[in-house]
C-alpha cells in the first residue's frame, strides 16, 4: 500500500514549547490507524497539522506523493483530509440536516428534500438521530453522531476521529465500529484517537503511540497487547491492582457503612421515573446505565443541579433528614458534592487559574459573606491541593485551560472535595482521560471511600464500574432496576440489566 | 414559623414527611432467597413468639405453647403449656419461669418464682395488647403493649385507625411497681433489654428501632426500615440484633394511610382480608383486588399488583446498622416473620404467614 499521508519529521511549537518533537508518521490507503498516548502527548496536535487547523513549526507533510502544507481546514477538507473534533463543531440553532449539509447548500434549497436526504443517510448509518431536531437540543452522544455522519457525507479520502467513542454507548459503539469497517473497505483511510486501549486493540490495523511529543512506536496491532500499549504510553508498567482492587471473588470489596443518603421513590418529568437506591459511608456504589437511563439526572437531583417533580416527586434523605434543594449551594453546604461529566461546561471556570477554581469551591460552601479575598490563603489552598492530587501544572496561577484533561480533571474534583462532602458523586470521572490520570483518580477515590466518605460513581465504562466499585447498581429507564456485589457481577450480566 | 410553613407546603405537595415513599431494598437488605431456601424445621400453624428456654427453645401457636425438639435429624413440638386465649408474647427467664401474653388482655407467669402470678393492669393501663416481653432479671419483666384500643389480633386494624397507643412498661413481679418507659408509641412490637440499661423497642407503625432510657426522651437508632419492624432478638456474638420484619412497605400502602376517607370507608365496608394493609401471607382469594396487572422487568412478567406480605429477617450491627438479611420475596410462601432465635450458627425464624418454623445456616445464607 502506498502511504496516503506521510509526516516527516514534523516538529509544533507553542511559545517555544514543543507538543509535538520531530515526530514521523504514515497513513496507508484503506488501514484504520489507531494514535494512541496519555494526554499531552501531542496526538491532537499531530493530527490537527495533518487536517490543516495549525501549521508544523518545521517538518514536511506528503500528501499522495507530494509535499502538501494545508493553510486552513477548508483546504485539507477539498483535498479528502477530514476531521471529527472532540468538541462540538456543529451550529447549536441549527437543525441536525442542515448541520449535515451546511456549506454544501445550493443556491434553491428544497427544505423537504433536504430533510428526507438527511433522514435516509442517517438511517444508511444506523444512527437514531432525529434530523429535524435541533442539534442544542440533543445529547452529547447524538451530537457526536452528527460530527461523524458529517465527516462521512464529506467522501473524505482521510477521516481523523478524535475520541469519537466517548460519549457513545455500547450499542452506538457497535454501530459505529461497522461504520469504520466499512468506511475502511471503500478505501478511506481513518486516523482513530482513543484513551480505550480495547478499542483500539479490537478496531485498528496498525497503532502509533506518542509520549510527551515524540513517536514512541508504530506497529502491526496484532503485535500489540494492553499491557504493552500502557508501557509504551506512560514509560511505566501500571499494576492491574492499582486499577482493579477487587480479588476475582470480589473479595476486595468494603463492607457498608451507615446509610448517608437515601433515595426513595424520585421522579422527574420522563428521565427519573421513582428513583430508589441506597448509599452507605465508607463504599464505592457504582451506578452504570446507558446513555439516557436517567443516572446523571438522578445524581443532579440529588446535588440540587436539577429539581425532582415538584407534586410527589419522591424522597431524599441525608443522614434520615428530608432533603430538596433548589439550587446547589445548600447541597455543598449539607456535605453532597457532584462532580460533573461535562467538565469543560460544568466543572471550572477555563480562563481562571487553579488557585481561582479552587477558591471558588471553598466560597461555595463557606458560610463566609466577606467581601476581601486573600490571595495567601487561596494560593495557599491551591498549592495545598496541587500537592495532593499531584495535579501537573508550571504553578497554581496556570490557567486551567492549559491544563491536560486529567490534570483539569483533578481540578474540578479538588474543587468539589474542598468542601470536605460527606457524599461526593462523581460523574464519568475518567471521561477523556489518559491512563496514568485514570490510575491517579481511582487511587484517590478508593482513598476517599476508605477515609468513610459515601461515594458514588456514575460510569457507563463496564470496566471500571467493576473494578472501582463496591457495590454496583444498574440504571435503566429512569430507575434502578438491579444491584450486583462485585464477586456476582460480570459484564454480561450488567449489560443485561441495562438493556432489557 | 418556618417549619410550619414548610410542613404546610410538603403536605400540598407531598413532600417530606407527607411523601407517599419508601426506602429501597438494596445493600444489606438486597433481596435473596434465604428464608424461602431455609429448612422447614416444623409445620405447624402460625408460629411464634420463639424463646430461649434453658436448653430448650419455646414457641406459641395459637392458645399453646410448644417446646422445639431435635428428634430424628430433625425437629418435632411437645406440648408446654395451654392457655385460654391466644398467646401473643412470650419471654422466659433462666431460672425456669416462663411469661406470656395473652390476646385476652393478660400476662401469666408459670413456673419460676412467681408461678401462677396474673397481670391485668400496668400502672393505669389495662394490658389489652401485650405484643413484647422481657425479663430483665427473674423479679423485672419488660411488658410492652401494643395498643389501648385494639388487641393483638386486630394489628390490621390498629394501623389502619393510625394509632399510638402503646407503651412500654417495666414491671416488678411479684405485685411491685409497673414503670412506664415510654408512652404513645405506634405499636411497639418488639423490646430488648441492651447491656447498658436501655431498652431498644421496634415502633412498627413508625417503621423504627427507639432506645429507651428512663426519664429521657426517645431516641431514634434506626429510622425508616423498609418494613413493619416486629421482635428484636440476641445475637450470639452479643454485638446489635436480629429483627424480625414481618411485612413489607409500599407505595400503594403509604398512599392508603395518608387518606383517612378512604381508609375509614375501607374498615367500613370490606372485610379486613381484603384491605389495602400489610398483611402476613399473601392472599389467596380471587376476591383479592389488583392482582389484574403486570409488567415486564429483566423479561419476566411481573405482577403489578405491589405485594402485601414478605418474609424478612435483618442482622442488625452495634450501632444498629442493616449489615445482612435473609427474604422470602414476593413470591415466596415463608412470609409475616415475626420472631426469630440465634441458636449454635443457625437462625429459626417464625414464619406466621407460612405456617412454618425455619432453620437456616447463618454462615451458609452469608455465603450465598
Amino acid at each position: 500500500m502506498a502511504a496516503l499521508i506521510e509526516m516527516r519529521d514534523v516538529t509544533k511549537e507553542y511559545r517555544g514549547v514543543p507538543a509535538v518533537k520531530n515526530v514521523s508518521f504514515t497513513l496507508e490507503k484503506g488501514e484504520i490507524h489507531s494514535l494512541l498516548g496519555e494526554n499531552g502527548a501531542g496526538k491532537s496536535t499531530l493530527t490537527k497539522m495533518m487536517a490543516g487547523v495549525t501549521e508544523p513549526t518545521s517538518g514536511e507533510m506528503w500528501l499522495d506523493g507530494k509535499k502538501t502544507l494545508f493553510a486552513t481546514p477548508a483546504e485539507a477538507l477539498r483535498s479528502g483530509v477530514n476531521m471529527v473534533f472532540q468538541e462540538n463543531s456543529l451550529v447549536p440553532s441549527m437543525t441536525v440536516a442542515q448541520n449535515l449539509y451546511l456549506g454544501d447548500e445550493k443556491f434553491f434549497n428544497r427544505l423537504r428534500g433536504l430533510y428526507i436526504a438527511a433522514q435516509q443517510f442517517l438511517q444508511s448509518m444506523n444512527f437514531n438521530v432525529d434530523p429535524f431536531a435541533t442539534v442544542a437540543t440533543l445529547g452529547a452522544a447524538k451530537k457526536q453522531m452528527v460530527e461523524i455522519a458529517r465527516a462521512v457525507r464529506h467522501h473524505a479520502r482521510v477521516i481523523i476521529f478524535d475520541e469519537p467513542t466517548a460519549s457513545l454507548t455500547p450499542e452506538e459503539k457497535h454501530y459505529f465500529f461497522s461504520l469504520m469497517q466499512r468506511l475502511k473497505l471503500r478505501g478511506v483511510s481513518i486516523i482513530f484517537i482513543s484513551h480505550a486501549l480495547e478499542e483500539a486493540l479490537q478496531i485498528s490495523d496498525r497503532i502509533t503511540i506518542l509520549r510527551d511529543g515524540e513517536h514512541v512506536v508504530t506497529d502491526v496491532t496484532a503485535n500489540f497487547d494492553r499491557d504493552k500499549i500502557i508501557r509504551a504510553m506512560v514509560g511505566r508498567t501500571l499494576s492491574d491492582k492499582l486499577y482493579s482492587r477487587h480479588d476475582a471473588d470480589g473479595g476486595g470489596a468494603r463492607p457498608p457503612g451507615r446509610r448517608v443518603l437515601s433515595v426513595q421513590n424520585l421522579s422527574m418529568g420522563k428521565l427519573v421515573l421513582n428513583n430508589s437506591f441506597t448509599v452507605y459511608a465508607g463504599q464505592i456504589t457504582g451506578v452504570f446505565g446507558l446513555i439516557g437511563s436517567g443516572r446523571t439526572e438522578t445524581m443532579k437531583i440529588i446535588a440540587g443541579v436539577m429539581k425532582r417533580k415538584y407534586f410527589h416527586g419522591g424522597e431524599i434523605r441525608l443522614e434520615g433528614r428530608s432533603i430538596r434543594y433548589r439550587v446547589p449551594r445548600p447541597a455543598i453546604l449539607d456535605g453532597i458534592v457532584y462532580v460533573t461529566e461535562d467538565r469543560k461546561i460544568e466543572g471550572f471556570f477555563e480562563t481562571m487559574s487553579i488557585a481561582e477554581n479552587l477558591h471558588m469551591g471553598e466560597l461555595a460552601s463557606s458560610q463566609s459573606k466577606g467581601f476581601v479575598v486573600s490571595m495567601g490563603e487561596m494560593s495557599a489552598l491551591a498549592d495545598e491541593w496541587t500537592r495532593t492530587l499531584n495535579i501537573k501544572a508550571i504553578n497554581s496561577n496556570a490557567r486551567v485551560i492549559e491544563l491536560s484533561g486529567g490534570n483539569q480533571q483533578k481540578v474540578v474534583i479538588a474543587k468539589a472535595l474542598v468542601s470536605k462532602p460527606k457524599v461526593i458523586i462523581f460523574d464519568e470521572p475518567t471521561r477523556g482521560v489518559d491512563v496514568g490520570a485514570i490510575a491517579e483518580i481511582h487511587q484517590l477515590i478508593n482513598r476517599l471511600a476508605d477515609a468513610g466518605l459515601a461515594v458514588i460513581v456514575v460510569s457507563s465504562y463496564l470496566p471500571e464500574i467493576l473494578n472501582i466499585s463496591d457495590r454496583i447498581l444498574v440504571s435503566q429507564k429512569g430507575r434502578i432496576v438491579e444491584e450486583f456485589t462485585p464477586s456476582t457481577a460480570t459484564e454480561e450480566k450488567i449489560m443485561y440489566a441495562a438493556v432489557h | 414559623m418556618i417549619g410550619f410553613l414548610r410542613d404546610a407546603l410538603d403536605a400540598w405537595r407531598g413532600g417530606g414527611t407527607y411523601s407517599v415513599a419508601v426506602p429501597p431494598m438494596d445493600g444489606a437488605l438486597r433481596p435473596n432467597q434465604a428464608l424461602e431456601e431455609a429448612d422447614e424445621a416444623l409445620a405447624i400453624e402460625a408460629p411464634d413468639n420463639l424463646t430461649r428456654f434453658g436448653e430448650r427453645v419455646l414457641f406459641s401457636s395459637g392458645r399453646a405453647v410448644h417446646a422445639l425438639e431435635a428428634r430424628d435429624g430433625g425437629f418435632a413440638a411437645s406440648r408446654f403449656a395451654q392457655f385460654d386465649a391466644p398467646v401473643s408474647a412470650m419471654a422466659a427467664d433462666s431460672n425456669g419461669g416462663v411469661v406470656v401474653g395473652l390476646g385476652s388482655g393478660k400476662l401469666v407467669v408459670r413456673g419460676g418464682k412467681h408461678d401462677g402470678e396474673t397481670i391485668d393492669k400496668v400502672g393505669d393501663r389495662r394490658t389489652m395488647c401485650p405484643t413484647a416481653l422481657a425479663f430483665v432479671d427473674s423479679d423485672t419483666l419488660l411488658v410492652a403493649l401494643g395498643s389501648q384500643q385494639n388487641p393483638p389480633e386486630k394489628w390490621k386494624h390498629d394501623l389502619m385507625q393510625r394509632n399510638a397507643s402503646g407503651s412500654v412498661w417495666r414491671v416488678k413481679l411479684g405485685g411491685g411497681a409497673a414503670t412506664c418507659l415510654a408512652d404513645r408509641l405506634a405499636f411497639p412490637y418488639g423490646v430488648y433489654p441492651a447491656a447498658d440499661g436501655a431498652v431498644l423497642v421496634s415502633e412498627s407503625w413508625q417503621n423504627r428501632i427507639l432506645r429507651v432510657v428512663p426519664g429521657a426522651k426517645p431516641t431514634v437508632l434506626l429510622a425508616d426500615i423498609t418494613g413493619f419492624p416486629a421482635r428484636l432478638a440476641p445475637r450470639a456474638d452479643k454485638a446489635g440484633a436480629w429483627l424480625a420484619v414481618f411485612a413489607p412497605r409500599s407505595q400503594l400502602i403509604e398512599f392508603v394511610l395518608r387518606e383517612r376517607d378512604y381508609r375509614e370507608q375501607m374498615m367500613r365496608e370490606m372485610d379486613d382480608e381484603f384491605w389495602i394493609a400489610p398483611s402476613l401471607a399473601a392472599p389467596r382469594s380471587f376476591l383479592e383486588p389488583l392482582q389484574g396487572g403486570a409488567l415486564k422487568q429483566l423479561g419476566i412478567l411481573k405482577p403489578w399488583a405491589p405485594t402485601r406480605s414478605y418474609g424478612l429477617v435483618v442482622q442488625l450491627d452495634d450501632s444498629f446498622e442493616p449489615k445482612l438479611s435473609f427474604h422470602s420475596r414476593a413470591d415466596g410462601r415463608r412470609h409475616g416473620i415475626t420472631s426469630c432465635l440465634e441458636l449454635g450458627g443457625r437462625l429459626l425464624a417464625t414464619s406466621k404467614g407460612g405456617d412454618a418454623i425455619l432453620s437456616l445456616s447463618i454462615s451458609d445464607a452469608k455465603r450465598k
